[in-house]
């Protein structure tokens, strides 16, 4: 009997392994979009900085709302309002404004030291809920009110996925810290353990 | 070396990698977005790549694993093999020589992108890539040559 090419048994073989791929995603509940374009992970996408925001001078007309960045320009294919990053100086002027600040790590790295009065959502956890508990959790914030993600910074992405699911249930004004907790303490802002 | 072409230490090698790479997607194939994570963390692939990948890689590198120890579709099994390892050891060799610090994602998944390692643990995942892959092509090659030779398999 002649036995199939090579390069026959590797077309089936990965024929096969797309197929049972497919269809364990779609019932997997840990399942993702496999169209996902990942664009929010780009490192490549420049930081918005104190002099890229149109600074409120007349801060008394709008309760002293942090400065926050345009948003009709950025909304998703989904409907919500994406986050942005931001460097340091506007990280630290959300800070001094009273911005809400998320750390999106675990909780034996909150507890050894984070961004002063930031609370801890670890994105794992946080992802894992439905949306009505998500929205529980958060629910004695402002959806306008500004937000920030940070993580270890560096190589850490769970502020992006964390920035995202917030903003995914309705808050228009999630940012991400990228240089995260390690430059913050490093340029030695207020932490606290 | 004639040992290598012994058909009982061809069924020893068949089994360990076809076990191996079995056993290192296991922790990937219901996890694609940690997975995904590991990837990206090489900084090499186009971005919009790697979901797809994610969700496809840890079942090829099941199903060739599981093929090989069964011993369906031999050549072919141990051909995606060789290719999958080969493309692990360019990931692995151009994160070493950038200094990258990252999740291998070769056996298993950190649950967060907090955990990552470079330098010397990055090396002994390049050594191993390429025994795994010499044992891949000691397999490939028995097998051609086995057909050519018309005994059965």
């Amino acid at each position: 009997m002649n036995k199939p090419k090579t390069i026959t048994q590797v077309a089936i073989i990965l024929g096969f392994a797309l197929i049972i791929a497919l269809i364990v995603n779609s019932v997997n509940p840990k399942g993702i979009s496999i169209l996902d374009d990942g664009e929010r992970y780009d490192k490549d996408v420049k930081e918005k900085s104190l002099k890229d925001v149109t600074p409120n001078v007349n801060d008394t007309t709008n309760n002293n709302k942090p400065k926050t960045l345009d948003k009709p320009a950025n909304i998703s294919k989904e409907g919500f309002v994406k986050p942005q990053f931001i460097a340091l100086d506007l990280a630290k002027s959300f800070f001094g404004q009273g911005a809400l600040f998320i750390d999106a790590r675990l909780k034996v790295q909150y507890d050894s030291g984070h961004v002063k009065g930031s609370i801890n959502l670890p994105y794992q956890e946080f992802a894992a809920k439905s949306k009505e508990e998500k929205l529980e959790i958060l629910k004695k914030y402002n959806k306008e009110g500004t937000i920030v993600c940070y993580c270890s910074g560096g190589e850490c992405e769970v502020s992006i996925d964390l920035a995202y699911e917030i903003a995914k249930i309705g808050f228009n004004y999630v940012n991400i810290y990228r240089g995260g907790y390690k430059e913050w303490e490093n340029g030695g802002n207020p932490v606290e353990k | 070396m004639k040992f290598l072409e012994n058909k009982f230490i061809i069924v020893i090698l068949r089994l360990v990698i076809g076990g191996l790479f079995i056993y290192a997607s296991w922790g990937k194939l219901m996890n694609p977005e940690d997975f995904g994570r590991a990837i990206r963390g090489y900084d090499i692939l186009p971005l919009g790549s790697i979901s797809f990948l994610s969700v496809l890689l840890p079942f090829v590198e099941f199903i060739s694993g599981l093929f090989l120890i069964l011993g369906i579709f031999k050549r072919g099994s141990s051909f995606i093999i060789i290719a999958m390892l080969l493309a692990f050891l360019i990931g692995l060799t151009q994160a070493y020589a950038r200094g990258l610090s990252i999740d291998c994602g070769c056996f298993s998944l950190s649950a967060s992108s907090e955990n990552t390692q470079g330098g010397y643990y990055l090396l002994v995942r390049i050594i191993q890539d390429v025994l795994m892959m010499v044992a891949a092509i000691v397999i490939y090659n028995f097998e051609r040559k086995n057909l050519n030779n018309i005994i059965s398999n």
